[in-house]
């Protein structure tokens, strides 16, 4: 997805840190396993962020293991569980559709480019979509329903997030036990709402200039690429309220083995993400380097 | 019962203090003003008592070795709608009004928007409702809007200017020590101080928006 979902690692103990990896590396594994080796591609903190969630108190055991990004040295993979196998499901479902988004939205031959990747993963998605109706359905209905508002030039940053967040909000419905879906509910749907804002925010100056669509072009009134003081605290404000809901669904779930790393990415990484997003930080020519340096 | 102390967190060897801050961190996490119009607020609740009840057994069983009771009694009154439903909405169609926000207040958010929009005419408790409706759909930012349209077509009303102050300021929610916001700090700082100002409005009018500052 978009990777502002991720724990800050100077915040985690040596022990989670591992763990983490651990379960970033078996989703992986568990794409290539359950998908080819090219779904791996599609391999995100997002998702291993859900992942954990999903496992609750699940605790799969672990075991070594080599790829291509570690030949020498292997990394101690998390196991096979339900929660692995969840989130590859769903993240081969979300990828796909990104995909064919960036396949719709291009021009020339980057959208060749990705036309051909699209035609390439379709037989993974199908197989994915098959295993998660429910989420593919609403992957399909939400995403349709986004690029109506987008068509429209929707002034409401509500509306627009609200379609992302119930994506993210479908991601419980498979979860048998009633009071827990209520919590994971609440908890997705406003997570997908910070995702969707903190990722229209750092995009805000490109599309000025591309002259792609972006909620807050419409909402409020910015000058130069950027929000004035006053939009910006409105703004903060209603993520600050959004991300409220999220901690207090957190605090009624807070469990299972990944407790303190799913804390520290509540706590402290949406945060971080928000600040540097905010700050402009967020896309310096750093952020591949990042995204590799990171693990 | 679940056994109180593995309600708590805390070991039976435990000694009193031990229990006391496991017990006031767990109140403080769960504590009704973090849930404040949450569509998981009864959740919530059920694990306050939960803890008040684990907490009172241990103090009770302990009794005889003198340690001290004293747990939160929060007196939850209900979510600000019902405390204020009296003197409020005096304009066309008052008993709509109460109508729509014992929907609100069940949850059934479609309803309650449905016959807001059959309303012809918006006054400001209009758009607070509605305000209150996109709140509890977690449409955070309109509902900022409407709660600011209300308290500007009424500046006296205390719930509405309530309301958007504490939009505002961002809510309330638990998080540990140490963690982040999203607001980036400049605003962070003048929230206490706002919590107690509202409070202290609030307590004039017979209302209690911090009701357990005192104990903390």
């Amino acid at each position: 997805m978009y990777g502002y979902v991720r724990p800050v690692k100077a915040e985690l103990k040596v022990r989670e840190f591992e763990q983490f990896r651990g379960v970033y590396c078996g989703l992986c594994h568990e794409l290539a396993r359950r998908y080819g080796f090219a779904a791996r591609f599609f391999v995100n903190y997002d998702f291993t962020f859900l992942a954990m969630i999903l496992a609750g108190k699940e605790r799969a055991e672990s075991c070594p293991k080599r790829c291509v990004a570690h030949p020498l040295r292997p990394v101690q993979c998390c196991g096979s569980c339900d929660g692995l196998q969840t989130a590859a499901d769903m993240t081969v479902v979300l990828g796909w559709w990104k995909l064919a988004d960036s396949a719709a939205d291009g021009r020339g031959l980057r959208a060749l480019g990705w036309k051909a990747l699209c035609r390439a993963m379709k037989g993974a998605y199908q197989k994915a979509a098959a295993r998660r109706p429910d989420f593919a359905a609403s992957v399909e209905e939400n995403l349709t329903a986004l690029r109506a508002l987008e068509a429209a030039r929707c002034p409401s940053v509500d509306e627009t997030a609200d379609k992302f967040a119930l994506i993210l909000r479908s991601v419980a419905r498979g979860e048998p036990d009633g009071t827990r879906r209520r919590v994971l509910e609440e908890l997705f749907y406003h997570l997908g709402r910070i995702v969707y804002i903190l990722d229209a925010a750092d995009d805000l100056a490109e599309d000025i200039k591309s002259g792609a669509y972006n909620p807050l072009m419409y909402r409020f009134t910015p000058a130069e690429g950027k929000l004035s003081q006053e939009d910006e605290r409105t703004l903060r404000s209603s993520l600050q309220l959004s991300h409220n809901a999220l901690a207090g669904a957190w605090a009624l779930l807070d469990e299972g083995p990944y407790s303190g790393i799913l804390s520290n990415t509540i706590y402290l990484g949406l945060p971080a993400a928000a600040q540097a997003v905010f700050a402009g930080t967020w896309r310096a020519p750093a952020r591949l380097h990042r995204e590799r340096s990171y693990l | 019962m679940n056994d109180p102390y593995s309600v708590l967190g805390v070991s039976p060897q435990a000694t009193d203090d031990e229990v006391k801050k496991a017990y006031r961190d767990l109140a403080r996490k769960y504590h009704p003003d973090n849930y404040h119009d949450n569509p998981l607020a009864d959740l919530a609740s059920e694990k306050m008592k939960e803890i008040n009840e684990a907490y009172d057994a241990i103090t009770k069983s302990r009794e005889k070795g003198g340690s001290a009771g004293g747990g939160y009694s929060y007196g939850y009154g209900g979510s600000a709608y019902q405390a204020q439903n009296a003197g409020q909405s005096q304009s066309a169609g008052r008993s709509q009004y109460i109508q729509i926000r014992n929907l609100i207040n069940a949850n059934n958010l479609a309803q309650a928007e449905a016959m807001l929009n059959a309303i012809a005419t918006h006054d400001a408790e209009w758009y607070y409702l509605m305000g209150s409706v996109y709140w509890r759909k977690g449409w955070m930012d309109q509902a900022g809007q409407f709660f600011r349209t209300a308290a500007t077509m009424d500046p006296t009303n205390i719930e509405y200017r309530n309301a958007v102050q504490y939009m505002n300021q961002g809510g309330q929610a638990y998080r540990p020590t140490g963690g982040g916001d999203m607001m980036g700090g400049d605003m962070a700082c003048n929230m206490c101080q706002n919590l107690i100002c509202a409070d202290c409005c609030c307590e004039m009018m017979g209302g209690n928006l911090i009701p357990c500052i005192g104990c903390r």
